[in-house]
């Protein structure tokens, strides 16, 4: 499945905070979104999962128009992972990563229901935890059990807002590393990051973001040039092996 | 078996139990199975008369009442995902009162008896209208709106009082927002129960949203539940259902509240689960301060709603304690 942004574009009391984005997000890829803080990543990823109208332009799904799709089909083939959730109500493990079966409960059995979470709750290292009360987990677990409840969701097109932000490193590497999995299996991942080290190892495409406009897209190879990090970030680089390490303000009189 | 069908089962037991205790206690020494076949087989005797006209209303009222009232409660406190939500906290009830109280006021229902019930409904309606008027934000909005609500009902209530220029009517007044069934007829049943039960159907439909919620309002859209139809069904059921209560007995307050707080532990953390079991204990509570309100402790009977109010508050307090401290 293909999710596609067509020109979309968004003013807010006339701040234009996306311009024209045409994106693709193809099966097989895990396309990264960066770009600096108030880019319009996340107001972009919120527009694909359908919760935000764009102004102009319009969200496809398989050419379908997202807004007017059904939200309950919209639901199981689209699985959103925000920023932000609310804090744990104290529910099962299970019970969490369950509730990404909602969608489906027209059209599932309670057993393939049961082994999507079982799958879920294993790849993200939780089928120990599926009994403990979601309450008492620490940051990073309870991250990994939403995202769980994501991959239960078992849809074709995964959203996830800086899905890293709240972990270690060695977390980080863990579930970035599963988005590449999935995307192996035939998934299409758009995911905002904020770590470009990250960004770089792990999506097939980035996408680069600034002031409401792709400035640049492509291989992390093509686009993550120092060129662009002076550009986009204002800093200087410098190469560590193949990974660029954000070194030096180049122009910090540039950014607002 | 589970906890959750224990809970169910032991609270079906018990308002079965209350239920029936409530058609068999009374001042007059009458064969409750004697007066029952009698209804049902049309006889007019005075066992007829007393199950028919006063106890079975009053059961059925407060069975129904107690429900919704229970019900109505865990629903929002799922949906504002506040465990100190409630219909007066929303103002809900309280607008349903300011009708029914205006009604008085003007004399109205001095002349047509059935406008009382029609104004407290409208109350409830005007409140409802009002709160989805003002709550295009996300919950937070909501309750804030339920607060000006409840603040606003309660200023005009106490200007009615103020105003009011028989000292007759300030006693009713009075009276009735205390809340009490000792008056409940068949025609109070037939009134409030279309409301009581398509309430009650709005509020049990919105179980799956509201464990969608528990993730947040944007993964529940995302996930097919969108907000505004969740916010829609749960006002207007809570309005249905808490409208047609006040309007055949007045204020009673708390249940709403109380009864999620008391059963959670039991029924678990998923707000589904919690709908079916504060409904049950909702009628149970009801039922039971019902009868205690009949017992023949003083002179005076006294109101139901001061009853339910009376078993809330310390609940409310344990409640606040147990969450000192603890972001809700």
């Amino acid at each position: 499945m293909i999710l596609q942004t067509d020109t979309i574009s968004l003013t807010l009391q006339s701040n234009r905070l996306l311009d024209d984005i045409a994106l693709e997000v193809l099966p097989g890829e895990v396309l990264g979104l960066i770009g600096p803080n108030g880019a319009g990543k996340s107001t972009l990823l919120r527009i694909m999962a359908g919760l935000l109208r764009p102004e102009t332009g319009r969200v496809l799904l398989d050419g379908q128009d997202l807004f007017t799709m059904p939200p309950e089909e919209r639901g199981r083939h689209l699985a959103y992972l925000p920023q932000e959730a609310p804090a744990a109500v104290g529910m099962s493990v299970r019970d969490v990563a369950m509730l990404g079966r909602l969608p489906h409960r027209r059209t599932s059995s309670a057993a393939q229901n049961e082994t999507a979470v079982q799958q879920a709750l294993e790849a993200v290292g939780m089928t120990a935890f599926a009994d403990r009360s979601s309450a008492s987990l620490s940051g990073g677990e309870r991250a990994r059990v939403l995202l769980a409840r994501a991959l239960a969701v078992q849809a074709p097109i995964l959203l996830a807002d800086e899905p890293v932000a709240a972990l270690d490193p060695a977390q980080a590497l863990t579930v970035m590393d599963l988005f590449g999995q999935c995307a192996v299996q035939g998934q299409a991942i758009a995911v905002v990051l904020h770590d470009l080290a990250l960004a770089a190892r792990f999506c097939t495409r980035i996408a680069v973001l600034s002031r409401g406009r792709i400035v640049s897209i492509g291989t992390p190879a093509d686009v993550l040039t120092d060129a662009l990090f002076a550009e986009v970030y204002g800093v200087a680089v410098r190469r560590c092996g193949e990974v660029a390490v954000p070194w030096s303000l180049v122009s910090s009189a540039r950014r607002p | 078996m589970s906890r959750y069908i224990l809970t169910v089962a032991v609270l079906s037991v018990v308002v079965l139990a209350l239920a029936a205790l409530s058609l068999v206690a009374g001042p007059a020494g009458i064969g409750v199975i004697q007066g029952l076949s009698d209804m049902l087989h049309g006889r007019e005797t005075i066992a007829a008369t007393i199950i028919g006209q006063i106890r079975l209303p009053r059961m059925i009222l407060a069975l129904l009442i107690g429900g919704t009232l229970g019900l109505s409660g865990a629903a929002l406190q799922g949906l504002v995902r506040n465990p100190l939500a409630d219909p007066g906290v929303l103002g809900i009830s309280g607008c349903g009162a300011l009708g029914a109280v205006l009604v008085f006021y003007t004399g109205i229902s001095a002349v047509w008896a059935p406008a009382l019930p029609l104004a407290a409904l409208s109350g409830a309606g005007l409140a409802t209208l009002l709160l989805l008027a003002l709550t295009r934000g996300g919950t937070l909005v909501l309750v804030l709106a339920g607060a000006a609500l409840g603040s606003m009902s309660a200023a005009l209530l106490a200007l009615t009082l103020n105003l009011v220029p028989s000292p007759y009517a300030s006693y009713e007044i009075m009276h009735w927002l205390m809340g009490s069934l000792s008056r409940a007829s068949l025609h109070d049943v037939l009134i409030a129960s279309p409301g009581l039960l398509i309430g009650s159907a709005l509020l049990f439909s919105t179980a799956r949203s509201l464990d969608a919620l528990t993730l947040g309002e944007d993964v529940a859209q995302t996930m097919g539940f969108p907000l505004r139809a969740v916010q829609w069904r749960v006002v207007l059921g809570t309005a249905l259902a808490v409208g047609s209560g006040v309007a055949v007995a007045g204020g009673i307050g708390f249940v709403g509240l109380v009864m999620p707080h008391l059963l959670r532990p039991l029924a678990g953390a998923r707000p589904s689960r919690l709908l079916l079991p504060s409904a049950l204990g909702g009628a149970a509570l009801l039922l039971a301060a019902d009868l205690f309100v009949r017992l023949p402790v003083s002179g005076a009977e006294l109101q139901l709603g001061v009853v339910t109010s009376l078993i809330g508050t310390p609940v409310f307090f344990w409640q606040v304690w147990r969450l000192r401290g603890r972001p809700v």
